[in-house]
């Protein structure tokens, strides 16, 4: 063997050998963020790029109201950089997954903890003494903002502001990748607009009482749940009244989650001459729902089909 | 400003005073009736100054965030999100992945979101209260030798647990839980208030690790940790009973976590605690300690559930200073199908073994120490196969149970069908029949009074228990 031969050789197998263990470093040097919801996951992802790896702990069809703590959680949250949660008592469970990650990063008052709904206008803050009595109820407020495609701006900056903290050097690419992505919030929202703006002032029943910045976004009312209260299921004397109030208002759509009784909000429907649908309560709990402009896609698009 | 406001209405009244005497009734009115808006106008100016030192403290607040903060990108015009408050603090911390510094480690740290979401009037911790009552109907002969399943209290409806329980944050690297707990644990109904729990958990450790201090529940087993009132059946399993006594492991100390960075979950406990246990690790000596330890693991199946596995084991002196060994073995699986709020399906179970010195009288009356091994378990199911509706509230469970005396010969098996009913989720009623066969009665069981007659136990049992307030998620 020449040595030219042998120097080629070698060459090429240290290149080989190297290739890989490169795109290996890389990965590496990735951020790890775990967030609570797909909702947040996609969000993130919008603000991060390629810079991170992003997992959402509750799947798309699971309620995030009650999520079951699966040391599984915990796992993806061990080797966590920033845990980003919902926030307003949606997913007080992250904060169970947290203490059993034994992760300091992510923690509550570390860095790496990432409250989304820091400064956002909620709605359906209670103005009087709330008890359980008046159902499941969120004393801090309507915790579903990020069902609402205008609250986008202002989620997204929390989530850069957390994310600075624990990677400052990636500061301008995370803003240059969140403008990119609100751009193209701002070319959707025309779209959305234009297919709602004929409905605006309709009335609408929801199941459970999380569509009220959807709806409120596109001018549409909320008259009436299918749940007696929140979280507790309609009895017969509640779906009475609720059949009557549908007739009188010519309510057009009744909406529901996914995990939803959808066979007694489809009996309701029929009652009253309305349309019943399942709309995507997170991102990805629907077929073609994987990202979060799909989400809002799918959702404007189901409603202005119900409401015509 | 307050003081002055204060001073102003009490002269004010005190200068009005006198000539009011000489008025009649209509004068009076009238001028009780100025007073009274001059104080509101003075209110107002009072919060108006308030008002606006507030709006210049935030101003000063905002103005003194650090160089590094980032400017605020524009919003496009149509998707203008609702009004924000102040931006958040940021301070740029080392980047993540690297191992931290002895100098990361000692430098104090900000608490960023140690005041998210609180409002003002808010506490910085979380209140629950909760409630488990207990109705148990067995045979007089049981009551009479405190054979039952809730030894002493046979033929009672009373409060096993009404526990107040604070948690929360003590700053950005604690979280403390202390749990008050009042029980009637005697025939005389006298309630008994003790301290539950009371600890605190360092949680920003570095390389996964935490520590626990103070008195608390052992991590010992499945059951062991859960309170009373978050049991899925109604009494402690015969073989907890057995070989922890009535109130389980609960003892004071130090019990120290440890998550590996792997890609499965491993947990690693390690503790050191007095050995208060009257049955099994009555020593009480920190330094002659109760040792633990424990391992975790968890396999999710995703849509086809999960199971935790786990191994446990505590070492110590019995109260006669003699050696005492348990070990623990115990699973779980829990099958929740895509969507559901609660499992449709889960099993528990846990397997113990006691191997300890115990000091027997022989036929001479000469005390010798013989080494015991006893074993048992107990084995539940439970089933709540609707989602939706008025069945979905229903839960059937099953649980069996069988073990050996650790400190005696005999050995005791148990079976229970139960019903539970959750008109919420925050209330929880419970019906029950168990029946428990032993094989022969033991001196210090002291079954023996009336001939042995607690051999053959049947029990109904009523639960109530509610939960008021905040209460932490439960672990899986």
């Amino acid at each position: 063997m020449t040595m030219r031969r042998f120097l080629a050789i070698a060459l090429a197998a240290t290149t080989a050998w190297s290739a890989p263990g490169a795109q290996a470093v890389s990965a590496a040097d990735k951020l790890r963020i775990v967030t609570s919801t797909t909702d947040l996951k996609s969000l993130t992802e919008a603000v991060t790029g390629d810079l991170a790896e992003v997992d959402a702990m509750a799947r798309p069809n699971q309620n995030p109201h009650d999520l079951e703590v699966r040391p599984s959680l915990m796992v993806k949250v061990r080797r966590a950089d920033a845990m980003i949660v919902n926030g307003l008592e949606l997913d007080a469970w992250a904060d169970v997954v947290a203490q059993g990650a034994n992760n300091a990063n992510v923690i509550p008052g570390s860095p790496g903890h990432i409250d989304a709904s820091r400064g956002i206008l909620v709605l359906e803050v209670p103005k009087t003494r709330v008890d359980r009595s008046m159902g499941d109820v969120h004393p801090v407020g309507n915790p579903h903002y990020t069902l609402d495609p205008g609250m986008a701006p202002a989620v997204t900056q929390n989530i850069l502001e957390g994310l600075v903290r624990i990677a400052p050097q990636h500061r301008a690419a995370f803003e240059r990748n969140r403008q990119q992505f609100l751009a193209k919030i701002d070319d959707a929202m025309g779209r959305w607009n234009s297919m709602l703006a004929p409905y605006k002032g309709s009335p609408v029943v929801v199941n459970h009482p999380l569509w009220i910045y959807l709806l409120s976004r596109f001018g549409l009312v909320q008259v009436g749940t299918v749940e007696e209260r929140p979280g507790i299921p309609a009895t017969a004397n509640h779906i009475v009244k609720l059949v009557n109030l549908m007739k009188e208002d010519r309510v057009k759509a009744v909406i529901a989650e996914p995990w939803s009784d959808f066979k007694l909000v489809e009996r309701i429907a029929q009652e009253t001459g309305a349309k019943a649908a399942i709309l995507a309560a997170t991102v990805g709990s629907v077929k073609g729902t994987d990202t979060f402009i799909d989400t809002v896609d799918f959702n404007v698009k189901t409603l202005a089909q119900m409401l015509k | 400003m307050r003081a002055f406001v204060a001073t102003a209405v009490v002269l004010s009244l005190l200068a009005v005073t006198a000539p009011v005497r000489a008025q009649d009734a209509e004068t009076l009115r009238r001028e009780m009736e100025q007073m009274r808006k001059q104080f509101e106008a003075m209110q107002e100016q009072y919060k108006k100054a308030l008002d606006s030192m507030a709006e210049r403290l935030e101003r000063i607040e905002t103005r003194q965030e650090p160089a590094a903060a980032a400017p605020v990108p524009s919003q496009p015009a149509a998707a203008a999100p609702p009004p924000t408050l102040p931006a958040a603090v940021t301070t740029a911390q080392p980047a993540p992945g690297g191992m931290p510094s002895p100098m990361d480690l000692i430098r104090p740290r900000q608490p960023f979101a140690l005041y998210e979401r609180r409002g003002p009037g808010q506490l910085l911790f979380d209140v629950g209260i909760t409630g488990d009552f207990v109705g148990n109907l067995t045979q007089h002969n049981v009551q009479k030798n405190q054979g039952g399943s809730f030894p002493g209290l046979e033929n009672l409806f009373f409060p096993r647990e009404v526990e107040v329980s604070f948690f929360g944050q003590i700053d950005p690297y604690a979280r403390a839980e202390v749990r008050i707990e009042a029980s009637q644990d005697s025939r005389d109904g006298d309630l008994n208030l003790t301290l539950a729990e009371g600890n605190l958990t360092l949680m920003a450790l570095p390389y996964g690790t935490q520590l626990k201090m103070g008195k608390m529940r052992n991590r010992f087993g499945y059951l062991n940790e859960i309170h009373a009132h978050d049991w899925p059946f109604t009494d402690n399993p015969n073989v907890l009973q057995q070989f922890f006594g009535t109130d389980g492991l609960v003892e004071s100390g130090f019990e120290a976590t440890w998550v590996p960075p792997l890609p499965f979950y491993l947990q690693l406990l390690g503790g050191v605690f007095n050995g208060q246990n009257d049955v099994a690790f009555g020593r009480n000596q920190i330094s002659n300690p109760l040792a633990t330890g424990r391992v975790r693991t968890f396999f999710d199946f995703d849509e086809w559930g999960a199971l935790q596995l786990g191994a446990s084991v505590a070492a110590g002196q019995t109260p006669q200073q003699k050696n005492s060994t348990i070990i623990g073995w115990d699973a779980k699986y829990k099958f929740t199908p895509g969507g559901w709020q609660h499992a449709a399906f889960s099993v528990i179970g846990e397997y113990l073994m006691s191997l300890r010195d115990v000091v027997v009288t022989d036929s001479e009356g000469n005390d010798q120490t013989r080494f015991r091994n006893s074993q048992g378990f107990y084995v539940y199911a439970g089933l709540q196969p609707f989602n939706h509706g008025e069945l979905s509230k229903w839960l059937l469970g099953f649980r069996y149970d069988r073990t050996q005396y650790p400190a005696a010969s005999g050995t005791e098996w148990a079976w229970q069908p139960f019903l539970t009913y959750n008109p919420s989720e925050f209330l929880r009623f419970r019906l029950g029949y168990k029946q428990t066969t032993r094989s022969q009665c033991c001196s210090y069981l002291d079954f023996q009074d009336n001939g042995g007659s607690a051999k053959q136990v049947s029990e109904y049992f009523l639960q109530a228990t509610f939960v008021m307030g905040a209460h932490p998620a439960h672990p899986f």
